[in-house]
């Protein structure tokens, strides 16, 4: 059962980087690719109806770890407490520029908001290298240092890499480049790759601090017969919002 | 003030405003849900200009929801980790499943039906709204059980100095949960219902040139919000069989706030069935009722304020009932330096955010049905919905 739960666990993390990575990938190309109003327009267009489906999955990893690992909760997070503060009010920050910025018509509202959405992408991508170092040193040392900046920043170009390779996916053309699925799952395998090398190292303490066996048959009860749907409801929003023209049609909601 | 008051300040604040948009979420999205398949049905423009209008509102609210909900959920971890020391092998359970099962569909069928206007067949985009609503009211079910638990800890005992889970079935019919769930879920409904009419209100007195939209959005408002306080009212009595003795005694800070919710909320019930609900057939010309019906808008909000301060103040001095208390589930280690921060910060983001939203939906309010962003035709699209699978 603690090997299921751990399958589980890791596939939510590495699902989050694969599928939130190009979000905020897109997020970080904003102030890049998007030169113009339009430009930005067409880019928030072409990821915004996956947004919600992705976000989704950190927030199914700290409620699993919550039930899972519960002793490594308080402790995890309380040892990052500076940096998960700061990559919270980054992802409230990108968010809210996502749900804000259409909402009004004014140029310097709008401007803003696609700041906050480029800036709080930054913010969780860069955070996110931080915090996967501490992890993989046992978070011994200091939360910012310096292998781990430059984790950051490596984890800040591969969403960008993903980000980019997803736009050129879904609105082929559009933003200059054209990528086949294959391609887009090649990138979300990469930008996983740094949780899931940690998910690896992290796998023996995981297994030996998991809940009770009480614990885990109640939740793979609760849990496990959903799965399915919660699949299918995944593969429902990829079906539905594929690559083409209209993938960049205005307005978008977001 | 300490540390553990300002962990508790933080906790109260972030609390507060999540549910203050939680609680519309509650009640707006059976509401809308209920709009949409009468347009399904019915195909009527009317009917389509409200599901996208109410719809609008809804979806605007949602975005404090997510944002509030998220600083939630990890301030466990970060202030509280005491809590999961000692009782996350039971209270754990029940966020899990809230997150893994409840919220994670509900975040991924809103996104289908935002997005996926215009381009899913009609039933598939109805059923969307609809799987919002139920996952939902499923979300409000769990955290109201992982709640019921720091009330009543039922279902586990303690073995070293952890909690143990030793019967899930005693979670579920836990006295503290079975009447206050339908209680929160007739407050969210009486809220969602009392915005519907003080909205429809504002325009009915403007001399909206869309009188029959605001008519009819009114009465629907006037017989949910008659639905939705009897049911608050009902579970409301109902909920003194489960509570903890002696709770209310001896704590002014949740007496009070349970003293006036009860008063006020009565009172409302009274206006409501008794004034409001016999009245629907004249209320939308009366103009003189207007004012009044606007004013009456934000009181549901303050009475759900008031009934969390009263179960959680009430709860105090412990987090866990008997078991665990509030300074023992503080993360060992919190300083007032590192609290005082992260309060300053989510507070003044939140705050902040809060204000631009509810901003945002009286000028969405304002505007009236014309020119909704929510599922406007993009341009060059046909409005027939596409039909590729």
């Amino acid at each position: 059962m603690e090997v299921i739960w751990f399958v589980l666990f890791a596939v939510l993390l590495a699902g989050y980087f694969a599928l939130e990575g190009f979000d905020l990938g897109v997020g970080l190309l904003l102030p890049l690719l998007g030169r113009t109003r339009e430009g930005r327009d067409r880019m928030v267009a072409a990821m915004a109806p996956y947004v919600l489906a992705n976000e989704v999955w950190l927030v199914a990893v700290a409620g699993t770890m919550f039930g899972v690992y519960p002793l490594l909760e308080g402790e995890v997070l309380f040892k990052l407490y500076p940096l998960v503060v700061a990559m919270l009010l980054s992802w409230i920050l990108r968010d809210a520029g996502l749900w804000f910025r259409r909402r009004l018509d004014g140029f310097r509202w709008r401007g803003f908001w696609d700041a906050m959405i480029a800036f709080g992408s930054l913010g969780l991508s860069f955070g996110w290298g931080m915090a996967i170092h501490a992890a993989a040193t046992g978070f011994a040392g200091p939360v910012v240092h310096p292998v781990g900046v430059m984790l950051g920043a490596v984890v800040t170009l591969l969403f960008a890499f993903h980000g980019w390779t997803f736009l050129a996916w879904r609105a082929p053309g559009v933003f200059g480049a054209s990528r086949s699925g294959r391609a887009l799952a090649v990138s979300g395998v990469v930008a996983a790759v740094p949780a899931v090398g940690v998910l690896v190292g992290a796998m023996p303490y995981l297994l030996a601090n998991s809940a009770p066996a009480a614990t885990l048959n109640v939740l793979s009860v609760m849990v496990l017969p959903f799965a399915p749907i919660i699949l299918g409801a995944q593969v429902w929003v990829w079906r539905t919002f594929r690559p083409g023209k209209d993938a960049v049609l205005l307005p978008s909601f977001f | 003030m300490d540390v553990l008051e300002l962990a508790r300040t933080q906790f109260a604040v972030t609390g507060s405003l999540h549910f203050l948009f939680v609680v519309l979420t509650l009640g707006l999205a059976p509401l809308v849900a209920i709009m949409n398949t009468r347009w399904a049905m019915s195909g009527n423009p009317l009917h389509e200009a409200m599901t996208r209008f109410w719809g609008q509102i809804y979806v605007v609210n949602y975005a404090l929801g997510i944002v509030t909900g998220l600083v939630m959920e990890f301030q466990f971890g970060l202030a509280w980790s005491g809590l999961s020391h000692y009782a996350g092998d039971v209270f754990g359970a029940p966020l899990a499943m809230e997150t893994l099962v409840a919220f994670f569909l509900e975040s991924t069928f809103l996104g289908l039906w935002i997005f996926g206007w215009g381009r899913l067949p009609r039933w598939a985009h109805l059923a969307c709204i609809w799987l919002v609503t139920l996952t939902a009211y499923a979300s409000a079910f769990y955290i109201m059980l992982a709640n019921s638990f720091l009330q009543n800890p039922v279902g586990s005992v303690a073995r070293g100095d952890r909690l143990e889970l030793v019967d899930f079935g005693a979670l579920l019919t836990n006295k503290s949960l079975v009447f206050s769930f339908p209680h929160v879920i007739g407050a969210g409904l009486f809220t969602g219902a009392m915005v519907l009419v003080g909205a429809s209100a504002y325009q009915l007195r403007r001399r909206t040139e869309h009188v029959e939209f605001f008519t009819r959005s009114l009465r629907t408002g006037v017989v949910a919000a008659a639905i939705g306080i009897f049911v608050t009212t009902g579970f409301g009595y109902a909920q003194f069989a489960g509570v903890q003795e002696g709770k209310f005694n001896d704590n002014v800070g949740a007496a009070l706030p349970l003293g006036l919710m009860i008063e006020f909320g009565q009172l409302l019930a009274l206006v409501v069935l008794f004034v409001m609900l016999p009245m629907i057939a004249v209320l939308p010309r009366w103009r003189w009722t207007h004012p009044l019906l606007m004013l009456m808008t934000p009181l549901p909000f303050v009475l759900a304020i008031m009934g969390w301060l009263a179960r959680e103040v009430g709860r105090q001095p412990w987090m866990i009932w008997e078991k665990l208390t509030v300074a023992d589930a503080m993360s060992p280690g919190l300083t007032s330096g590192m609290v005082t921060a992260s309060l300053v910060g989510f507070a003044g983001v939140l705050g902040l955010l809060a204000v631009v939203d509810y901003v945002l939906i009286a000028r969405i309010v304002r505007r009236g049905p014309r020119d909704v962003a929510l599922g406007a035709v993009p341009a060059g699209e046909s409005r027939s919905p596409a039909l590729s699978y």
